[in-house]
Parts: C-alpha cells; structure tokens; sequence
C-alpha cells in the first residue's frame, strides 16, 4: 500500500485499474452534485445568487465530462457494489436540527458538496515522478484547483448570516459528511493498493 | 503517533528528549507541520532540554475542522499538551500564527510558564498586515494552497535561500501543499475576521519573555515587535540579521542557540529583560550585542532617537 499512484507504467502514467477506481468514485460524487444542482436549478433565475448554481452546475458537468474522457477504463468487478453504496450516500436527507425542510435540503446538499470539493484531493495521490502531460493527471489537477473554487459557494452560504441560528446542526452535519466521504474514499482507494493519508 | 483530545477533535504532538528536563514547546506557523522543527528539536535536545511539537487544530496531522476553527481551540488544545509535561520549567515559542497563539497562552496561561518566545510575531492587525492577510486569504481561495506558497516564500525567506532552489520550488512547496487542505488554510485564515487587538492584555505577561524579529521582516515588521517589547513588562527585543519572516527555516542553528541560551540564562537567573533592544550575531554562538544606543531600532536608515 502506497499513499500515491502506482507502479507508473515507463511513460509515468497511472495504472489503468487505479484510473477506473478513482474516476469511478469522482464520477460519482461529482455526477450526483451535478443532478442536484441541476434539480435546483430554476429555468428563470430570480435571484443573484443563483448563477452561482448555474456555474456549479455546469463545473460538475464539466467535471463528469473531463473524467469520461481522460480517463483509460477497464472492468473493475467491485464497481458494482461500490456504486451502489456511494450513490445511496449522495441521496438527499434534510439536514437535522432546521426545522424548515426547505432550508435543511439546501444545508444537506451544500454539506455534502463542501466535503466532496474540501475532502477529496484527488491531486494529492500524484506521485512526484507522474507525467505531467499525461491527461488524466492533467484531469485530477483541473479537479482539484476547480474543486478549491466550488467550494468557496459552500463556504460563503454554510458561514453566512442565514445560518448563524443553526450553526451546532449545520457545523456537525458538515463534520459528519465529512467523515463519511472520507470513509468512502478511503475504501475506494484502498480496493486498488492506495492508503488514504487522511482516513480516520 | 500520539494524539490529544479537545472535543472531537485530534491533535497530533510529539514529545523528545529526557523525561525530567525542561521542556521547550514550539508552535507552527500558517501552512507549517511539526517535522519542520526536526532542527530544533535535535539541537535542543543534544543541550538537555525536552522538545514538544504539534501539529495545529486545521494543519498537519491534526484533525481539520471543517467550518470553523477559533483560535480559543488553539489555545485549548497547546494547554492541553503543555498539560502533559509535568510541573518542570516549560518554554513556549511560536513563529508568526504560531507566536500569537504563544501570545494568546501567556495571557491566559502564563503561570505554567517559564518563558516565552515569540517570533515573527504581533499582537494587533494594522492596515498593512489586515491588507496583506487578505490578499494571501484571496490567494488561497483564487489558486489554493500552491499559489498562496508562491507568494509566502519570497517573504519569509532571503535571496541566498531562495536563489539555489529557484528551479525545484516545487519539491521545496510540495510536503506543505501535501499536507495543508485549502478550506482548512481558510478557515485559520478567517479566524481573524473577529480578531481583536492583544495589546491591552500584553502587559499581563510577567514571564521572560524574548521577542525574535528578522531583520528584513516585511510581513510582520519592527514596529509589530516593538508593540510587544513595550507591553510586555520584562522582555527584550532580538533583532536576527539579514533575517526575513520564516527565519526558523532560514537560520536555524541561530534561532535554537538563541532559544537555548534564553532558557539557560532564566534558569540560571541570569536573565534580565530590561526592554531592551539587541543585535543577534550573524552566526550561533556569537556574542548579542545592544543595539547602538541614541539610534532608533524602528528605523531602517540610521536615524538617531531615543529608546522607550
């Protein structure tokens, strides 16, 4: 077990079972963000803020996109079940301790975008000796980097005025996604030989 | 790897050096983790001292809260490792974020020390540094961790350190962005947005105290310092020179014989604070010398005026 990647092939690229693994999960998590915003997203906008929902909307897209494309996939027999276990975590549950239900969705979804875009450093298992111009690598920096502005929209709504009344709930909903998308993408990687650096 | 509870949070911290000694704490600062202190902790436990490092609530190791970290956390969880070390002579120093939580502690907790170094340091957030915080607070959020490296590293760190590894800054940046996650930086970032000034209180400090400052320090610059020397009853002022911020890093067997000699001199009685305002020498070992008298210590041009 390896905290990076690994062995590279002698062009410095990563072994295509631990592509599919990774690209699998994030395809995943960033695809279920994506429908959601989607779900949110009004025909008409009405307010300001939402074009930031526009815009995450389509970065998620965008996203999913990237990965199809830079990813070499192969059969991976464990995706099946994974699958499964992941997409039932991205399923809305309004958050407990907001007694508007409205409000408590809109926290859940932004709770479990923040720790999808903080938590997840898909850059980080980029060994130092990984080709740079290959494109999935390519793909997992574009991620990470985008992943640091998406979440800024989760932090500015999670911290803002609106939810200082429910600030306990929303920060141990927040703690709890965390650990739970933590502990999925622990798994994830350690099925194909990576050690997260950051498990529990 | 040993780890405090404070809450539901973990705090990673390593102890060294014989059980029975007195013991030197050091804080990191912004972006920093405990193995940068592996210099420190080496030297001073060769002179008989015991190193506690540590790892701050949002940084290295230690667990990242993921929306908020308030720097009574910090404080909290350095009192809970200082907690571990027995009833023996304890020193605490900390560099820049690090020295003020080291400031915030003495205040509170300044009975259970012995002496306190703080380095690269403040106590208040005057317009340039509340401009400079956000504008790297922008950086972090605009281009993440790397991009707010690229610019703490020509600040913290002089030319004749940075002009060998112009062309592998990458590997020199990479255990840090490794290390550090981008909402966790913010979040001890944002934990000035309610900052108040510790000047009022810095006179609540009655432990000898060292106040460490770069020489070319423009981050956090003389005047920072110079609040502190005045505030804190019996402290003294070391300028290091041809020093910028991060001289921890730059000039290490420097800064650890100056904070072993600190600490030998108040055990031994031999330290007096006196507010007084000094010279470090060039290399470890060499003699302080008093700043020139009837020139100002604030100035960077040789300005005569007098000393508070």
């Amino acid at each position: 077990m390896s905290e990076f990647f690994g062995p590279l092939d002698s062009e410095g690229g990563v072994p295509p079972r631990q592509q599919t693994r990774v690209a699998a999960f994030l395809t995943s998590a960033h695809g279920a963000l994506g429908r959601q915003f989607a779900f949110a997203l009004p025909m008409k906008l009405e307010s300001a803020w939402q074009t930031e929902l526009n815009a995450q909307f389509f970065r998620e897209s965008e996203i999913v996109s990237l990965l199809f494309r830079a990813t070499t996939w192969v059969p991976d027999v464990a995706l099946a079940y994974m699958a499964t276990t992941w997409e039932a975590a991205w399923f809305p549950h309004p958050t407990e301790g907001i007694a508007d239900q409205s409000l408590a969705m809109v926290v859940d979804l932004a709770t479990r975008a923040h720790a999808v875009h903080a938590s997840i450093r898909p850059a980080a298992l980029l060994p130092v000796e990984a080709n740079a111009h290959d494109p999935f690598a390519m793909a997992l920096r574009r991620i990470e980097f985008e992943n640091g502005r998406l979440l800024q929209a989760q932090i500015l709504f999670l911290k803002g005025a609106e939810l200082v009344p429910f600030r306990d709930a929303v920060s141990s909903a927040l703690e709890r996604r965390h650990a739970e998308i933590r502990k999925l993408w622990t798994e994830a990687l350690e099925g194909v030989g990576i050690t997260n650096p950051r498990a529990e | 790897m040993p780890f405090l509870t404070h809450g539901s949070y973990r705090i990673r911290y390593e102890l060294d050096g014989p059980a029975n000694a007195p013991v030197y704490v050091l804080v990191n600062g912004l972006t920093q983790y405990a193995e940068l202190w592996t210099a420190y902790r080496d030297a001073l436990v060769a002179r008989q001292f015991r190193v506690a490092t540590f790892d701050l609530l949002g940084q290295g190791a230690s667990d990242k809260p993921a929306l908020f970290i308030n720097q009574d956390d910090q404080v909290a969880a350095l009192d809970l490792l200082i907690g571990e070390l027995g009833d023996g002579p304890v020193f605490l120093s900390g560099i820049s974020f690090g020295g003020l939580i080291a400031l915030r502690y003495a205040i509170a907790r300044g009975e259970r020390l012995t002496g306190l170094v703080p380095m690269s340091c403040f106590a208040e957030l005057p317009p340039q540094l509340f401009l400079l915080g956000n504008a790297l607070r922008t950086a972090l959020i605009l281009g993440g961790t790397s991009y707010l490296q690229d610019l703490l590293l020509p600040m913290n760190v002089s030319d004749q350190w940075l002009k060998p590894v112009l062309d592998k800054l990458d590997s020199v940046k990479r255990q840090g962005w490794l290390i550090n996650d981008v909402y966790a930086l913010q979040n001890l970032m944002e934990s000035f947005l309610d900052f108040q000034p510790l000047t009022p209180q810095l006179s609540l400090i009655s432990v000898p105290t060292m106040i460490l400052n770069g020489e070319f320090d423009f981050l956090t610059p003389r005047a920072l310092h110079e609040t502190l020397r005045i505030q804190i009853p019996d402290s003294s002022l070391v300028i290091i020179p041809r020093a910028y911020h991060a001289f921890t890093l730059e000039k290490p067997a420097l800064t650890v014989d100056l904070l072993a000699r600190f600490a030998e001199d108040v055990l031994a009685g031999r330290w007096q604070g006196n507010k007084a305002v000094w010279i470090a020498p060039e290399e470890a070992g060499g003699a302080l010398a008093p700043f020139p008298a009837g020139y100002d210590h604030l100035r960077a041009i040789p300005t005569q005026g007098t000393t508070t």
